[in-house]
């Protein structure tokens, strides 16, 4: 039986650097080539070797499909393509083909300012890579080769994040990346077709959560912003480039407008520009309100948020700063923390997740005292937030996409294990299909049961019903026979009459023959009369004719006699039939082989 | 070990063995065991288990538990295995019961714990790292522990499968020196250690291969061709024979056998194989085998068999291989040769871009053998082809340049070539500079860039480059709408100029100077302006002088040094660092025998100053991005080395007028902090606050200029350049940090703990 394996190298019941393969009608594909932050060695890409030990992965592999520019699912790629070596194609959307550089080159600098890095990809090795990809459209499938095609659906998260259908002949795999099943600021809900597919792989991030709403933790973070600046401090919101900084703009933006308030609000140097740059390209991705006011007003054009000069960071008085990098680990927004630690009335909100050994992490986590540059000590005397703006679905999310795809098998991964089990046995119990949660480097192997749809001639039909057979009904399956052509990718069942014509082809007759050996002291001639005689008398009800060219023929049996000058007794009779008569045929050479009666 | 780390630990193990407490994310605990293996290669399990009575405590708490998470029980089991790699670590843990508890198959596996893959993955990493000594060999083999690493050959992870091939190659390894009774170092003494247990083992594995390799099931195969692989290519020469013996059966049928998936594990191995004795020695049949692979497969597998056969070298002419390589590019650009005669069988090969991607590399590779220049002519023509062919995918483009400057590299010059790169290849990438695809365009640009440089100095290309029109073709592309196309126009553009021998016009070069002042002061994408800083440190290194670019130097100094991006900053700063040795350097030393001239040194050091270098030097040193001030604080220091040098010129004479400059702040922070004394203004505190300095600079009494002496002296720049080679491991990788955090984590709410982007 076919089946489709689907092995995670990352992804597997935990949320590091997603890199899932999946082989299906003998294609293998890679599903996203992501990166663990948390390491600084080669531990931080997905280990390849266990693809090829030969570090040739364009042999193995068709194709590799990057699902969003997040770096836990593009941060390994110029690492996989330009260093382990990969030449084949990299699918990805058009925004996500834009921005993932500039998030890999944020990343490479903030890296190579790091001591003891080793291993990692340049800047050339970027570009080199992201030559190599081949920009999707939403909801246009594209043929990777002659039997494998993809089509990439919205999924809402960031912009130009993508889920994938993977299709080869009738199976089929979707990959949903990160997604969204509620619209946000900026971002509109994950929509995908009743595809049912073979295998649903999805996210499991919020496996057993159900979200309280986005509205709540936007009033949550206005009012913590509010607070910090009508008392006079400042905040500081670490962020990286793209994503989560753009919808916190516009919350912000809107805010400030309303409340007519004057405090001011910075964004790193460079990036406001280059992010709105685009929003403003790729304006299709966003959600619909943006898109409807754009023509009025683009929203990403901010009147209150300006770009940041360093030295602001001393000016007296409240003000809000978005910073780089996103994980207080590095560069502006490190140095801003210094310069605003000690202050209570000052305040840090971490929009989202930081890894560790990283500022970040530590001051989340309560630490009050932070060791810095080896020995200075800084304490941590500002409030710090947390407020998670990741956009992923929740549970009732997850059921949800389920309900629209309709898939045969789920696979969960991108989350943690336990909580997988959790949701598991509710997707099972609720939709009675299996789910799998296969850890990394274990491969889950599903049974599929492809359908080949044939096309039937209507002449084949017909015959079909002249004898008297019921209706076609596509629920009561039957048997049909006939002659199966395979031509110009299309499969039609029809009369073989029918093939040989279209074909051109003429019937060929297989014939089987036999030699018989008899030992009969007469003529040729007169030894075939005898057998005439012989199988007249046996062969009653049967049409058997001797013919005048020296032959006896039963039915479609011919039987002839021979015998050579040096033993004129042995006779050779060859008997040769049509596959029809395949039984008469032998019966005929088993009973000459008895010998003829004498009596004849 | 840090004492600071050693009170931490008995915390951390308390907290690790706490199962209501969450555990650490994955990541610190490989960082913890990364450590441990630190601690153990520096200082013996047996000390460090000693010394630390809390790490056995865990351990025991761990295997007594009935709730201990898989992730922690995992991490247990290898941390075990660390603490037993000597064997004074291992004798302690026997003795204590703790190794039989934890790693033989009776114990605690029926828990369920063993349907965990992370825990049966943990147990093979104890395990592998155990198995470093005789001792925890005879465990291995006196426990059974063998029968559950064979049936971990075929789990369903890959990871799982993986690491039990390693160590029973390992064992294998281990004991076969032994077993066979040909180790020639081993004592009368190890000998005696062989018991019936390692042979039994030994002999165990090997049977089980055979079975593997002769069992219906792929899954079975798999693995065992694997192992079969790794022992031909990690172990010695009588085991690889005596395990041939038992192997070659099974494989004679397995060549003949059918199946897609088993034909590149089967050729992984008789290609390990064919590299060792195995392959002279007729009665092991391996080039029989390899026909047998050949043969009687259909053609996607024949192709996958002849590769690997072609891999191993020296086995088909190189001549026979390019002439084949060239056919089938020819073919799959739609050419086809007439010496083929059956064309219709190759339809699908035209504009097959893996398979013209492939034959340009090897193309290319052909190169490095002696025997290819036969074929130059050939090669240059199909790579013109495909340059040429208006349906050359991208990447078949880039392949097709990096192919031709691999034959430019070999081939001599001569008027046919110098015709061929004028008149066809110089018009096709000017074609291509103008494509509709971004990557044609900077793959052309780049090309051109590499072959400039390659040819550096051959006066035939030069003028070729200049007298073809080339030159305004790469000033067209310093427009360019990508910011990589740009760049790579840029850097073209700068190697033309770098390398020619031709007088340029000064025209030209004013233009190209005020082009890439342009590029600094307006490009929003950082790679044009990293690219000309480049571009203006590759000229102002060449002996010809640029007057163009020496009237540029100080806006250079200042767009660069204020630049958002720190690469940017970073080439101002080795632009600075050439202008440096340059003027500097033509100011002789009192080493060279000469008196060292003042006036020179006081003129240079002018220069630098109001070419705006010096200002950035100061400003790039409190920059907020590390490699930045590490790069100025390493100019600094040669500033100050080169004064001191010249010791006599006391410097007084150069004096900063600071309070003109926003760095000037940071410099009389310190200056003050350091020299309170010198100034009433300041309290005697040891913290100078910027209020403080504020006062400072609306001071009449201050003095508004601060000699440079004084100001190298100031900054204390060996101290600095010693905090910033310290610092900004912002990601803080110390065992101490780690502790502490995973301290930290412990007690907080799960929300904090699950969240990612």
């Amino acid at each position: 039986m076919p089946d489709i394996k689907v092995t995670p190298l990352g992804a597997g019941q935990d949320v590091g650097r997603s890199c899932i393969l999946v082989s299906i009608g003998g294609k293998n594909i890679m599903l996203d080539c992501g990166m663990h932050m948390g390491y600084n060695d080669d531990r931080r890409f997905p280990d390849f070797s266990y693809i090829t030990q030969n570090g040739r992965l364009t042999d193995y592999l068709d194709c590799v499909i990057i699902s969003h520019f997040h770096l836990d699912h593009c941060g390994a790629l110029p690492y996989m393509s330009e260093m382990v070596g990969y030449d084949g194609p990299i699918y990805m959307t058009h925004p996500t083909k834009a921005i993932c550089p500039i998030l890999l080159e944020d990343f490479r600098k903030i890296t190579v300012d790091k001591k003891g890095e080793t291993n990692f990809f340049t800047s050339q090795m970027i570009k080199d890579c992201m030559k190599k990809v081949v920009p999707l459209n939403l909801h246009q499938t594209v043929q990777v080769d002659d039997e494998l095609e993809i089509k990439a659906y919205y999924a809402g998260h960031v912009l130009g994040a993508a889920m994938v259908q993977i299709k080869v002949g009738s199976e089929s795999v979707v990959y949903t990346g990160d997604y969204n099943m509620t619209p946000d600021r900026h971002l509109g809900a994950a929509w995908i077709d009743k595809c049912r597919p073979d295998i649903l792989i999805t996210e499991s991030t919020y496996a057993t959560t159900i979200r309280d709403s986005k509205r709540c933790r936007e009033r949550d973070f206005l009012k913590k912003v509010h607070e910090s600046i009508e008392r006079g401090g400042k905040v500081l919101i670490p962020v990286f480039a793209l994503g989560r900084a753009q919808e916190l703009c516009i919350l912000l933006e809107t805010f400030w407008e309303r409340m007519n308030l004057k405090a001011p609000i910075y964004f790193s140097t460079g990036l406001t520009e280059k992010a709105n740059h685009y929003y403003k390209l790729f304006i299709t991705w966003t959600n619909q309100k943006i898109r409807k006011t754009f023509v009025q007003r683009n929203m990403f054009e901010f009147k209150h948020i300006k770009a940041f000069d360093r030295s602001y960071a001393d000016n007296p008085g409240p003000m809000v700063v978005f910073a780089t990098p996103g994980m207080l680990h590095a560069g502006q927004s490190l140095q801003i923390f210094k310069k605003w630690a000690g202050n209570e009335k000052n305040m840090v909100i971490m929009p989202g997740y930081c890894v560790q050994g990283t500022v970040g992490h530590k001051i989340l986590n309560g630490q009050k005292k932070l060791e810095m540059e080896g020995r200075a000590t800084l304490e941590v005397k500002l409030q710090v937030e947390y407020m998670s703006f990741s956009a992923h679905a929740d549970a009732k999310g997850i059921m949800q996409l389920i309900r629209m795809a309709e898939p045969h098998n789920i696979l969960l991964v991108h989350g943690e294990a336990k909580k997988m089990a959790f949701l598991k046995d509710k997707i099972e119990q609720e939709f009675n299909i299996s789910c799998y949660m296969p850890a990394n480097g274990e491969t889950t192997t599903v049974t599929t049961n492809p359908s080949v749809p044939v096309d039937i001639s209507l002449n084949l039909l017909k015959r079909e019903m002249a004898l008297g057979g019921p209706l076609p009904d596509p629920k009561r399956p039957r048997t049909m026979h006939g002659t199966l052509i395979m031509k110009d990718n299309s499969l039609r069942l029809v009369s073989p009459e029918q093939a040989l014509k279209e074909l051109g082809l003429s019937e060929h007759q297989l014939r089987f023959t036999c030699r018989v050996h008899l030992q009969d002291p007469h003529s040729d001639t007169d030894t075939l009369s005898r057998i005439y005689s012989h199988l007249k008398s046996v062969l009653k009800g049967y049409a058997v004719q001797h013919l005048p060219d020296s032959t006896v023929m039963v039915e479609s049996i011919v039987l002839k006699v021979s015998s050579s000058a040096e033993e004129p007794d042995l006779k050779v009779v060859l008997l040769s039939w049509c596959f029809q008569d395949e039984e008469l045929g032998s019966f005929l050479s088993t009973l000459l082989k008895k010998g003829l009666p004498s009596a004849l | 070990m840090d004492s600071e780390c050693l009170s931490l630990l008995p915390s951390v193990c308390e907290v690790l063995a706490d199962s209501k407490l969450l555990p650490p994310d994955d990541t610190s605990l490989e960082k913890l065991l990364d450590w441990f293996k630190d601690l153990t290669s520096q200082d013996d399990g047996q000390s460090l288990l000693q010394h630390q009575p809390c790490l056995l405590q865990f351990l025991y708490s761990v295997m007594e538990s009935e709730v201990v998470d898989p992730i922690i029980f995992s991490f247990s089991l290898k941390l075990a295995g660390l603490l037993a790699a000597e064997e004074s670590g291992f004798c302690l843990l026997q003795e204590k019961g703790v190794l039989v508890s934890m790693f033989v198959p009776d114990g605690w596996h029926v828990l369920g714990l063993w349907k965990n893959a992370s825990v049966r993955c943990g147990w093979l990493q104890g395990l592998w790292n155990m198995l470093q000594h005789p001792p925890a060999m005879d465990f291995f083999c006196r426990n059974g522990i063998i029968t559950l690493v064979l049936n971990l050959q075929n789990d369903e992870s890959l990871f799982i499968t993986s690491l039990t091939n390693q160590i029973l190659a390992h064992i294998l390894n281990c004991s076969m020196p032994r077993v066979l009774g040909n180790d020639t170092d081993s004592t009368a003494e190890g000998q005696a250690l062989v018991s019936s247990d390692w042979v039994s083992v030994t002999t165990e594995i090997m049977s089980h291969m055979s079975r593997s390799l002769a069992s219906e099931d792929q899954a079975v195969i798999l693995p065992g061709l694997r192992l079969l692989a790794i022992v031909l290519t990690q172990c010695g020469d009588p085991l690889k024979r005596l395990l041939w013996k038992h192997v070659l059966e099974p494989l004679e049928v397995l060549a003949i056998r059918k199946g897609d998936s088993l034909t590149p594990p089967m050729m992984a191995v008789l290609q390990a194989a064919a590299r060792t004795p195995l392959y002279i020695q007729p009665e092991c049949r391996v080039e029989a085998l390899m026909n047998v692979m050949l043969y009687s497969r259909n053609t996607n597998e024949s192709v996958l068999c002849a590769a690997s056969i072609l891999l191993l070298e020296k086995c088909v002419s190189i001549r026979l291989i390019g002439s084949a390589v060239i056919s089938l590019l020819r073919i799959c650009i739609g050419h086809y040769p007439s010496t083929i005669l059956q064309v219709g069988n190759f339809p699908h090969l035209i504009g097959c871009c893996k398979i013209q991607r492939c034959g340009l590399d090897v193309l290319g590779s052909l190169t490095v053998y002696e025997e290819s220049m036969d074929l130059i002519q050939e090669a240059f023509a199909i790579i013109l082809q495909y340059m040429q062919s208006p349906d050359s995918h991208a990447t078949v483009l880039k392949k097709a340049h990096q192919a031709a400057l691999k034959w430019f590299s070999i081939c001599s010059p001569s008027t046919d070539l110098w015709r061929f790169v004028s008149n066809d290849l110089f018009s096709v990438l000017k074609k291509h500079v103008c494509d509709g695809r971004w990557e044609v365009r900077d793959s052309t640009l780049e090309f051109i860039a590499q072959l400039t440089s390659a040819l550096k100095g051959n006066s035939e290309y030069t003028e070729a480059l200049h007298t073809n029109g080339m030159i305004s073709v790469l000033f067209t592309a310093l427009s360019d709408v990508e910011a990589y196309v740009q760049a790579s126009a840029v850097a073209a553009l700068g190697e033309a100029l770098t390398t020619t021998n031709l007088p340029l016009c000064t025209s030209l070069q004013e233009e190209i100077v005020s082009h890439l002042l342009t590029v600094l002061a307006q490009d929003a994408e950082s790679f044009p302006r990293r690219a000309a800083l480049k571009v203006f440190t590759s000229w102002l290194k060449i002996p010809q002088t640029f007057a163009a670019l020496d009237q540029s130097l100080s806006s250079v100094f200042s767009l660069g040094g204020n630049d958002c991006d720190w690469e940017v900053k970073i080439h101002t700063l080795e632009l600075a660092d050439v202008l440096m040795e340059k003027s500097l350097s033509h100011c002789p030393y009192a080493v060279q025998g000469y008196e060292p001239s003042e006036r020179c040194t006081e003129q240079a050091l002018n220069k630098l100053m109001d070419l705006g270098t010096l200002g950035l030097l100061f400003k790039c040193l409190f920059d907020c991005d590390r490699p930045v001030s590490q790069k100025a604080c390493a100019l600094l220091l040669k500033l100050r080395a080169f004064m001191k040098q010249t010791s006599h010129t006391d410097g007084n004479d150069l004096a900063l007028e600071i309070c003109r400059y926003n760095w000037g702040e940071e410099i009389l922070h310190r200056y003050c902090s350091k020299r309170p004394e010198q100034s009433d203004c300041v309290s005697n505190d040891d913290e100078v606050s910027y209020e403080q300095i504020d006062i400072v600079k609306c001071d009449p009494c201050w003095p508004k200029e601060i000699s440079l002496c004084k100001i190298l002296d100031v900054l204390d720049l060996d101290e600095m350049q010693h905090t910033l080679s310290l610092s900004s491991d912002h990601v803080i990788n110390s065992p101490r940090s780690l502790m502490e955090d995973i301290l930290f984590v412990a007690h907080q709410s799960e929300d904090n703990v699950v969240d990612c982007y």
